[in-house]
């Protein structure tokens, strides 16, 4: 397994403009720390080997490694991931209406998780607007004051290494694709020789087609609202192709062309919409507001989902196949699209190679992406 | 002790020829290696009657020596090389106005720069403002010509400059103490003259061309007197091969090549006190003597230069000469002079074997020196405020991830620019030129740049000369951070008082000027922050970075570890706990010796740990918030 140190973590994927953000290199040590939604590194550290790097979801992402490892299967050009399950859901009664967005299906699924006792706690992306922080919420009211959508990745696995540190015991994570992907990383990678900081419990899986990047979106915001203002953000089911903005003066629609320059490069070379290493995964439904696409992975997932159902917390109903064909062809596109840029950016390498990659992919699908077979 | 030979500093020297000339006013600005001489005086100031200042700055400590002399009271001033072009807008004026009461300018030079970011040549003055120009060359000529220094300021009514270096200001020497005169005479500044009337007039430089002559006939009377002044002397054969022409320090670092080289019988040396303007007959009589001149001075080519021009116009007596200096390659170009490079020089023109040091030398020395000593740079003292406040700079810096730097300023934090201060300093230039240069900085957003920008100040050099410039940013809505480093003296220079502590040079209480006030009443939004408290600091830096829309001050007050209000006392008992330590297993890459870096912090072999060095820790306590473990504990003192 190819490990390197934290200079080469800067060389690899800071300095190229890959870093996402997601915090999983933050606090495990004194060197790198997040802020205003960049990971920086304070002071200059030449060890040859560290979590900071193994754990990092873009580089040295070896995908058909950690299928093995993990789902004891090859990792194929299909872009949904393993999954038992693909279902409609939206938060039960249980859940304060008014309160989340869309159905509300994970904020019903972590107060569910922490009432069975699943976990002690969940790290969650709270704030408001553009000030989003990573938070630990161990009641449902916690988990409440953090719902609603954001629209830029958030360091929250700084808060999972810090909670951990704090010996949190066992808590679930809600995660953005590149969050779990770090999260799957952790399985792979153990470090138990460093501290207590390493994989989740539970991950509940967010879809995701690309992110904007925070100090951007900052600035691009200033120049046309009070920052303060700003209540939410939400992208309304297609075709409305825009950001919506709520402030408290009102809403405003911005066009993804004018957003489009604010995507991190990272997202452009990700593979996975749907959180694939997650033990759940949750999306939009589109086409019926009020209701999100969820999707079981494991039996632990339906487990808990189940047990959602039971206690109230989440209401189910069959997810047509007509949705589900369009939800993997979404995946399959931004799997062929995400591999074909990494490939483009000679990023893309097979596994048991030694020079430096971002992803590893099994031969048999490398030429798949060089052929153009993938896409 | 008078008649007795004692030896003197420099610098006291200096002091010594102060008093006995009668001198009642001094004033000054600390700076190597002129400090003590202010200091001392300060220190004889009860004795004597004498007043004496540190001043805001060295403009405002020549106008405090002026106003003196204007009152009919013998006054010196004294500063560093680069202090002269502090004052020298003043100088330039007083030197067309005249004075009354004698009044000397001593200014120290620093030739390869010891203790300074510069090699400044502070004789240039003397000519560029048409004032006298002395060169003490030994320690009882350095008492002596002070003590006469102020005898000529008189005889011609204008200042004369007095030039020391480092080597005689800080070196000791035999001196013989004259007696020290009581003080006497009342101040009082007669004005009622017209404008013309030197003596009893307005003072001033106008009407200029009038005063400009009468300038120029006092540099003519100076002249006159220097072509017998006992401070020039030629020792040597009658007809030598070669006529060395020194002055300063260099005149002994001459003297003992020529013995080395057993050539004084072969070599003449015209030793010069008095190198502006040049005595023409002095020098005619000494250029006779032979064909070839070498010139022996530190710094910049002035007397070679002067004596090149003379022997020009003289050449028609003297006919053509060899001249050797710093101006073919015989003497370096810069930093500073000694009796081996003297030597190597006379010897080559001698055509005398003499091994100057061997080529190899300085590459045996470099693989030798990491065996006998540590690797060790210049290094922020152990427990120095400066360490912690550029430690939560360069976090606050990162985090805020826009490339932004921090322009330096001079002081003990100047050395930020080395690893000790993690190479954060990114310029560093004049006094109080850090603000100035942040605050233009500041107003290129127009053209582009996206890179916030700092500037640090020490407390003594914010009242020096940062506040123009602070002023300036403010005014002109320039977006850049001021953090003063206020560490409660003048620190690097020995503790002189400046305008924000509660004691003047005398010791005497006064009004501390506080530095928080003076920005808020600017306009400045400020902070007050104790550096030793990293997690704030640093947050209150990044409060400033991310506030871009105006100029704004963050105080980091802390008193120096050696201040002499800390009488060497330590805050805290700073331990590491061996049991929380991880050493190397840690994954800290060890953070508080190789980053942190304070010297009181070292890391044992043996145990591959780290651990206080208590003979050298000063008890800041700063490095328990550093170790990521908490396993560096500070506990109260009982």
């Amino acid at each position: 397994m190819i490990n390197r140190g934290p200079r080469q973590l800067l060389a690899e994927v800071q300095q190229p403009g890959l870093c996402i953000g997601c915090g999983s290199c933050v606090e495990l040590c004194p060197y790198f720390r997040s802020h205003g939604g960049k990971t920086v590194m304070l002071h200059d550290c030449d060890l040859p080997e560290g979590r900071c790097h193994a754990w990092c979801p873009k580089t040295e992402l070896d995908l058909e490694g950690l299928a093995q490892e993990l789902w004891g299967a090859p990792y194929s050009a299909q872009g949904m991931g393993p999954h038992l399950a693909v279902v409609a859901a939206k938060a039960g009664p249980r859940l304060e209406a008014g309160r989340y967005q869309a159905g509300g299906t994970v904020s019903a699924l972590v107060c569910a998780a922490l009432e069975q006792g699943l976990v002690q706690g969940a790290i969650l992306t709270g704030g408001r607007g553009m000030d989003t922080a990573p938070a630990l919420a161990t009641t449902p009211e916690e988990v409440m004051a953090c719902s609603g959508s954001k629209f830029t990745a958030a360091p929250t696995l700084a808060a999972l290494n810090r909670a951990q540190a704090q010996g949190c015991g066992p808590v679930l994570v809600v995660a953005t694709p590149c969050q779990a992907t770090a999260l799957a990383q952790r399985w792979a990678k153990p470090w138990p020789s460093r501290g207590a900081a390493g994989p989740a419990e539970l991950v509940i899986g967010l879809f995701c087609n690309w992110s904007l990047d925070p100090q951007g979106l900052t600035g691009f915001l200033a120049q046309r609202v009070e920052l303060e203002s700003i209540r939410s953000m939400d992208i309304p089911p297609p075709p409305a192709g825009v950001l919506r903005v709520e402030t408290t003066e009102g809403s405003l629609e911005i066009p993804f062309d004018e957003i489009r320059d604010l995507i991190p490069p990272a997202c452009a070379m990700c593979p996975d919409m749907t959180s694939e290493w997650a033990d759940l995964s949750v999306g939009m439904y589109e086409g019926r507001p009020g209701w999100n696409t969820l999707v079981v992975r494991n039996e632990k997932a339906r487990a808990l989902t189940e047990a959602a159902v039971e206690a109230g917390w989440l209401v189910v109903e069959e997810f047509p196949k007509a949705n589900k064909e369009h939800l993997v062809h979404a995946a399959q596109g931004k799997r062929s699209r995400g591999l074909g840029a990494a490939l483009a950016q000679s990023l893309l390498g097979v596994s048991g190679e030694d020079q430096p990659k971002a992803l590893r992919v099994s031969p048999e699908l490398y030429r798949a992406v060089e052929s153009g077979e993938v896409a | 002790m008078d008649g007795q030979r004692l030896t003197m500093m420099g610098n006291q020297a200096i002091t010594q020829g102060a008093l006995e000339a009668g001198v009642r006013v001094a004033a000054g600005y600390p700076g190597t290696p002129s400090s003590e001489i202010i200091q001392n005086l300060a220190g004889a100031a009860d004795e004597h009657g004498l007043y004496v200042e540190w001043s805001i700055n060295e403009k405002v400590s020549l106008e405090v020596a002026a106003a003196a002399s204007f009152a009919g009271l013998r006054s010196l001033c004294a500063m560093k090389q680069n202090g002269v072009n502090v004052a020298s807008d003043f100088l330039l004026h007083l030197a067309g106005s005249g004075i009354r009461a004698g009044m000397v300018l001593v200014h120290c030079d620093d030739p390869g720069a010891l203790s300074s970011v510069n090699e400044g040549e502070s004789r240039h003055f003397a000519r560029m403002l048409e004032l006298p120009q002395l060169e003490p060359s030994d320690f009882q000529e350095a008492k002596d010509m002070t003590k006469w220094a102020f005898e000529l300021s008189e005889e011609i009514g204008n200042v004369v400059m007095l030039r020391s270096v480092t080597r005689l200001s800080h070196a000791s020497g035999g001196v013989v103490p004259g007696p020290i005169p009581q003080a006497q005479g009342k101040a009082h500044f007669d004005h009622h003259g017209t404008l013309l009337d030197k003596g009893h007039g307005p003072v001033s430089s106008s009407p200029v061309a009038y005063k400009h002559r009468l300038q120029q006939e006092k540099l003519a009377r100076a002249v006159e007197l220097f072509e017998d002044s006992p401070f020039n002397s030629y020792t040597g054969p009658e007809a030598p091969e070669l006529l060395v022409i020194t002055s300063s320090i260099c005149n002994l670092y001459v003297k003992e090549a020529l013995v080395l080289l057993d050539a004084t019988d072969r070599v003449g040396v015209l030793k010069l006190g008095t190198t502006w303007p040049l005595p023409p007959k002095l020098l005619q009589r000494n250029l006779e003597r032979c064909g070839q001149v070498l010139v022996v001075e530190e710094v910049i080519p002035f007397l070679e230069e002067n004596v090149k021009i003379a022997a020009a116009e003289m050449a028609g007596e003297i006919g053509a000469k060899r001249f050797f200096g710093k101006r073919d390659g015989t003497i370096p170009a810069q930093g500073e002079l000694n009796p081996d490079i003297v030597l190597g020089a006379l010897a080559g023109i001698l055509n005398l074997p003499y091994q100057t040091r061997p080529p190899q030398y300085d590459l045996l020395a470099q693989e030798a020196a990491p065996q006998a000593t540590q690797d060790r740079d210049l290094a922020f003292c152990p427990g120095c405020p400066h360490r912690a406040s550029f430690w939560s700079l360069k976090g606050a810096l990162a985090l805020d991830a826009r490339d932004g730097f921090i322009c330096g300023d001079i002081g003990c934090y100047s050395l930020a620019m080395r690893p000790t201060g993690y190479g954060m300093l990114k310029t560093l230039l004049a006094m109080g030129s850090g603000a100035g240069i942040a605050s233009g900085f500041g107003q290129l957003g127009r053209f582009g740049m996206d890179q916030p920008v700092m500037a640090v100040s020490g407390d003594s050099t914010f009242y020096h000369a940062v506040i123009p410039a602070l002023i300036n940013a403010v005014h002109q809505k320039s977006p850049m951070s001021l953090v003063v480093l206020d560490n409660s003296g003048t620190a690097m220079t020995g503790f002189q008082p400046h305008p924000g502590t509660e004691a003047n040079a005398l010791g005497q209480p006064v009004p501390p000027v506080d530095i928080e006030a003076i920005c808020r009443s600017l306009g400045a939004e400020v902070t007050v922050c104790d550096p030793f408290d990293l997690e704030a600091t640093q947050a209150a830096a990044l409060a400033l970075l991310a506030d871009q829309s105006t100029a704004k001050v963050l105080i980091l007050r802390q008193l120096c570890a050696l201040s002499p209000q800390r009488k060497g006392s330590k805050l805290y008992e700073v331990q590491v706990d061996p049991e929380k330590c991880l050493g190397d297993q840690c994954g800290c890459n060890r953070l508080c010796t190789r980053v942190f870096g304070c010297p009181g912090l070292a890391w044992e072999k043996q145990s591959g740990k780290a651990r206080i060095d208590e003979v050298i820790c000063a008890g800041c306590g700063v490095c328990a918030s550093v170790c990521p473990q908490g396993a560096i504990i500070k506990s109260e003192r009982a």
